[in-house]
């Protein structure tokens, strides 16, 4: 593996003044089963790793404060599955963290590392989008909180400036009954990145809110207040109108080596229709 | 520039054993569990976390050793295939592998231990859906997929008697 | 001892098994020599380059390289190896046939070292045109992919065909057939995947070489060192250490040459371990371009098969010739077909060289042929698997008329699969079934030297050169020398993969070793038994036709004695052993279009029940039944393993496996994460294997090879399934949920299979 210096911070300020120095020669590890891999195939080349795992201020746990749950910076997906308050209140976000690649990676892998990883095609962006996550920062200037819509950019590019780093992601508590769920597409049923990701809440109140990713630079929210979506009785057709109006951000490449445009494109419809029928079902369930 | 030293000393538990080493800081822990500490039960295979080959546990979790810098494991404990068997004495895992015919060209038979006793010691009572889960991180090229499954549940099955 | 026992037909724990669960067993990379250097390949990022230059200078600067070798720094001409042509350099000469053919090799003191200074070597380089499809390579003017001067006296010289393989019997032109099946199908390159990469390690030993490699063919290893280097046989040791997978991949020599002279130039042991990225770039399969023009007359008689089949190899031969020659020949199928005209082209291209594979080149034409057949039954009105049944050839038939007569009573493995599966029983609404037969030449010519070593205690060293690579040849050899000489299994050591120990063996493929080797100890352990024979009528002082020897016993006009009563006897104080010698020789038959009839066949009956998300294109194999005829299972569990792993192998090329190229003819999904193969998720809900055992094979106790047929027919059996569940038709693989998804916008109108 090309070779790196490696820093230890044991606070947030050393951390942030290590990242701050660096600037784009530093990477912050976390899980590392992005960075890892990245170090090794020279996809990234950083003079500073900074690991991120002895920091203080950063927990990886889950806690509840004020009408949010909070995933530490630390928090690993396996972790994220197993927490009650993860699977009652945002179930989507669950389904999504456990097919992040295997348990052996859901046993290493961050939430936070997952969205500033910025991959199109990050499991969890799309639930973090549906339930308007924030992401809680650190750096040179102090703290600042970004929604998750402002915070995902492009691939590879986050809103995160010189210096900072993700502490924290919030997730506010639903005010409202919903339901929600979270599926994709693979080339096969084992681990895989996928094809498309989608998301998709549905609220008493009949709003939709859904994501979707890898078919595009990023993973993209949207949503519907017509209440068609929503409506155990609307059409089929009605619905799938409606859908196809929500994915016209979708840009799939064709140059993916995993689907072809014609098909990501078809994928959406499909699968928006089934996580619908999931959200409502678990909406009306309660 | 950065003064850092490219090599630091750690310590960790392997196989319940403390060790304190020098290691380079773009190591793996797979590479210094292999070349430095002359384990080399843990396997080599696709160093992207995708195979399992050098699944080991750190701290009671099944990780991808390949994936994780050695100076992260800094404190831990570590387990590896060479630490299932007791005084050469095989463990039930060990023992139902050979039983079951899990075992052919068994390359990847290490990693799969490991993921295996890592599901076995946080669920007593997979189903063949558990193992399939657990097991989804460990390719098989041999495609023993039936029998390391069978193996798990014969495991789980002959320790819950114990 | 096991709990299971350990006879002919039980199933103890596998033989090395202990050493592998308790992670002790060495392969090849964990082989750790005092002193050695790292090795790593330097190659270009495109697939043909020309090579203007070549600077090693940053690379030298590097602290710890002590190499940098080009085809400059080696005997010019470079030496050229393969196994049927010898077409391959140690190291590429003036030019860069594929992505991923080295140019230089660094060898340094740390693994980084190397790495780093690989990264530093500057290459000047051209790209050149390439060809990378069977229609590219054959197109008129398409770039040469190898030099003519490399092809003297050959007519085909000035083509990339390199070879054209014709087979047939019958007049097809004349023959008559009511329903005319023609079509074209496409297999893709795949790659092996064994989950232990390639490692080479190569050390200077006195006046000789010593190198360690994961190599199926230690000894046709040692007779290309040895013309390499200019050395002896007796000072080229190849160490093989059983390798982590081999399935085909690792028969032939790669870069041990190089990694030879990494080791001679700079006076060290040297190893190179590939990356999987790097095994990508070294072995895969051949993918395919197959049309099949199958005649058949109204009552479901196959009057006749023409099949084209355009095999796609690499850059250089290595054994893809054979392949597409051995792979092509029985390719019309287990069945009695009056009229059979196969052309199969060994066809160049500037791609990763092909080689053996598990199935040799059979799984790429029965995927078409048998497809054939199914869309033939669907035309016909008849059910699949009765068009099957009759034209399948009964025991004994020539149904290859040069060949081995049909050496199992197959009808009773496909009635078995039926049965299995419940082909007549209603499929579930929304479910489909498929059944595909598949059928392979065992080896031709094989060479099997072994020696047995009774101890003075009663034990055994048995001496074999096959390759233990999963498939468990060192359980049944040890089997074969515990029943036939009395001794515990556990007490039976079989020592490999050493050509300075072990004596001479052919090689290891085409699910040879039980039948071919397993008969070699058979012998010598029947020399060991003559020897114990003359013992016992010495010590006891009869007459040696009085005495006979079997089953681990000592047979005397009044007693019978077990083995290790009369060996102590005859040894007497001095001690000693009895020392037995093999031979199973299968010589080749120059008339034959393979060189020799097949020693048996290799034959199984897949069936399948899916479903399909008619939704995504997603396939669910609910269940898949493999049945093969093993002659006799020495070893049941073992038999098991095989058949199962074969079977998802297929599998993955069935559903998931395929490499993907760029314009510039690189490999874009080099390495685990978007080259898929099957995981524990992706197995069918329900897998059945089952043997039919009728002890009609030429191995001991009647046994048969038996690890490739499962994967035959696992392609043709799940599109079929996958076309009676949904009408869609498809003749490319592999059945992605992508592929699949169009092929259901694309199906014509659901015609309903009716069966009289």
């Amino acid at each position: 593996m090309q070779t790196f210096a490696y820093e230890r911070p044991t606070t947030l300020a050393e951390a942030v003044a290590l990242l701050e120095r660096h600037g784009p020669d530093a990477r912050p590890l976390a899980g590392g089963t992005d960075l890892v891999i990245g170090l090794r195939d020279r996809s990234v080349s950083p003079a500073v790793v900074v690991d991120l795992k002895r920091v203080a201020e950063l927990c990886s746990d889950i806690r509840a404060a004020d009408g949010c749950l909070v995933i530490g910076a630390r928090t690993v997906m396996t972790d994220v599955i197993a927490d009650e308050r993860v699977r009652r209140h945002f179930p989507a976000l669950a389904e999504a963290a456990n097919v992040v690649g295997s348990i052996q990676i859901r046993n290493r892998a961050t939430v936070a590392g997952n969205i500033c990883n910025g991959s199109p095609a990050a499991d969890t962006t799309p639930p973090l989008l549906v339930y308007g996550a924030v992401v809680v920062v650190a750096g040179p200037a102090g703290s600042r909180r970004i929604p998750i819509d402002d915070f995902v950019v492009g691939p590879g590019v986050t809103d995160l400036r010189r210096g900072e780093l993700v502490t924290a992601i919030e997730l506010p508590l639903p005010t409202a009954h919903q339901g929600s769920a979270y599926t994709r597409l693979t080339r096969r049923r084992g681990t895989d990145l996928a094809s498309v990701t989608l998301c998709v809440s549905v609220d008493e109140a009949g709003v939709t809110r859904l994501a979707y990713g890898s078919v595009g630079p990023r993973a993209f929210l949207v949503t519907d207040e017509s209440g068609v979506l929503a409506d155990p009785a609307a059409s089929a057709e009605a619905k799938a109108t409606v859908l196809d109006g929500l994915f016209a951000a979708a840009s799939p490449s064709p140059r993916s080596l995993r689907a072809g445009p014609e098909y990501r494109r078809a994928m959406l419809r499909v699968l928006g229709a089934r996580a619908l029928q999931t959200a409502v079902e678990r909406l009306a369930k309660g | 520039m950065t003064t850092m030293p490219s090599s630091l000393p750690i310590e960790l538990t392997v196989n319940g054993r403390r060790r304190s080493i020098e290691v380079e800081v773009n190591h793996t822990l797979l590479d210094v569990l292999r070349d430095d500490l002359g384990l080399a039960g843990t396997k080599e295979c696709c160093d992207v976390g995708e195979c399992g080959a050098c699944t080991v546990e750190v701290d009671g979790r099944a990780v991808n050793s390949c994936l994780m810098l050695a100076v992260e494991a800094d404190g831990a404990a570590v387990t590896t295939v060479e630490g299932l068997a007791t005084d050469g004495r095989l463990s039930l895992l060990q023992d139902e592998f050979l039983a079951k015919g899990a075992v052919q060209c068994g390359f990847c038979i290490p990693g799969q231990l490991m993921a295996a006793h890592a599901l076995l010691a946080g669920n007593a009572h997979p189903s063949v859906a558990d193992v399939h889960e657990a097991l989804a991180g460990n390719l098989c090229r041999c495609a023993g997929y039936e029998q390391i499954t069978e193996a798990v549940l014969a495991a789980a099955a002959a320790e819950a008697e114990r | 001892m096991s709990s299971h026992g350990s006879g002919i037909g039980a199933s103890p724990k596998r033989v090395g098994g202990y050493d592998r669960v308790t992670g002790q067993h060495a392969y090849v990379a964990d082989v750790r020599l005092a002193d050695a250097l790292h090795a790593k390949l330097v190659t270009v990022p495109v697939a043909r380059a020309r090579i203007i230059a070549i600077d090693t200078s940053a690379a030298l600067a590097v602290p710890g390289v002590r190499c940098v070798l080009t085809a400059a720094d080696l005997p010019q001409p470079v030496p050229r190896f393969g196994p049927q042509h010898e077409d391959r350099p140690v190291i590429a000469v003036g030019e860069t046939k594929y992505h991923g053919d080295p140019v230089a090799a660094v060898a340094a003191e740390t693994k980084d070292a190397a790495e780093e200074a690989a990264g530093l070597v500057r290459i000047e380089y051209e790209e050149l045109p390439a060809v990378f499809t069977v229609a590219a390579a054959l197109a008129p003017d398409a770039p040469l992919v190898q030099d003519p001067v490399l092809r003297p006296g050959d007519p085909l010289a000035s083509t990339n065909v390199f070879n054209q393989h014709l087979v047939g019997w019958g007049d097809v032109e004349a023959a008559e057939a009511d329903l005319v099946v023609e079509h074209d199908y496409s297999f893709p390159m795949v790659t092996h995947f064994a989950i232990e990469p390639h490692g080479f390690i190569a050390a200077p030993d006195g006046d000789g070489i010593a190198v360690w490699s994961s190599i199926q063919h230690p000894n046709w290893l040692q007779k290309v060192l040895a013309r390499i280097l200019g050395l002896p046989l007796s000072k080229v040791r190849v160490r093989a250490p059983d390798p982590g997978g081999g399935f085909g991949g690792k028969q032939h020599a790669k870069y041990e040459p190089l990694v030879a002279f990494l080791a001679l130039r700079t006076g060290r042991p040297v190893r190179l371990v590939l990356t999987l990225d790097e095994t990508f770039q070294a072995v895969r399969r051949a993918a395919a371009a197959i049309h099949v023009r199958t005649g058949l007359r109204s009552d479901g008689r196959i009057a006749f098969q023409d099949i084209r089949a355009d095999y796609l190899v690499g850059a250089y031969v290595d054994i893809a010739d054979r392949v597409v020659n051995k792979g092509s020949y029985p390719g019309a199928g287990p069945y009695g077909i009056p009229a059979v005209r196969i052309v199969a082209r060994t066809v160049l291209s500037h791609t990763v060289p092909s080689t053996a594979f598990r199935g040799f080149g059979n799984p790429q034409v029965n995927w078409a042929v048998e497809s054939n057949l199914d869309d033939a039954a669907r035309q016909l009105g008849l059910d699949p698997l009765e068009l099957r049944l009759r034209n399948l050839a009964h025991r004994g038939d020539a149904f290859i008329p040069f060949d081995t007569h049909a050496d199992g009573d197959w009808e009773q493995t496909v009635r078995r699969a039926a049965e299995l599966i419940g082909w007549d029983s209603p499929v579930p609404p929304g479910h489909g079934r498929g059944i595909a037969l598949g059928i392979k030449s065992g080896p031709t010519t094989g060479l099997s030297y072994s020696t047995v070593r009774l101890l003075a205690d009663g034990s055994v060293i048995v001496y074999a050169g096959t390759s233990d690579m999963g498939q468990g040849a060192r359980t049944v050899l040890a089997q074969i020398a515990a029943q036939e000489l009395g001794a515990p299994l556990d007490w039976v050591t079989v020592v490999m993969g050493d050509t300075a120990v072990v004596p001479y063996d052919q090689q290891t493929s085409a699910s040879r070793s039980t039948v071919l080797m397993g008969n070699s100890v058979l012998r010598a352990c029947r020399d060991v038994q003559r020897q114990l024979a003359e013992m016992a009528a010495r010590v006891h002082g009869v007459a040696l036709e009085q005495v006979s020897v079997a089953d681990g016993f000592v047979r005397l006009p009044d007693r019978e004695l077990p083995i290790v009563e009369v060996l102590k006897a005859g040894l007497g104080r001095l001690g000693g052993e009895v020392i037995g010698n093999g031979v199973m020789r299968k010589e080749m038959e120059p008339e034959h279009p393979l060189g020799g009839s097949a020693a048996f066949f290799e034959f199984n009956c897949t069936a399948v029940e899916v479903t399909v998300d008619e939704g995504t294109g997603e396939i669910t194999i609910v269940r898949h039944v493999t049945v093969s005829d093993v002659g006799r299972a020495i070893n049941p569990l073992q038999v098991r393993m095989q058949d199962e792993g074969a079977a998802i192998m297929g599998l993955g090329h069935t559903l998931m496996e395929h490499y993907i190229f760029d314009e510039a003819g690189r490999i874009r999904n080099l390495g685990a994460i978007d080259y898929r193969v099957p995981t524990s998720l992706d197995l069918p809900v329900r897998l059945e294997s089952a043997i039919v055992e009728n002890a009609d094979g030429p191995g001991p106790y009647g046994s048969k090879g038996m690890s490739e047929g499962a994967l035959l027919c696992v392609a043709p059996a799940v599109a079929a399934a996958v076309r009676d569940a949904t009408g869609a038709v498809i003749r490319d693989l592999p059945l992605s949920p992508e592929r699949v998804w169009h092929a259901l916008q694309e199906r014509p109108a659901r015609v309903p299979l009716e069966v009289p």
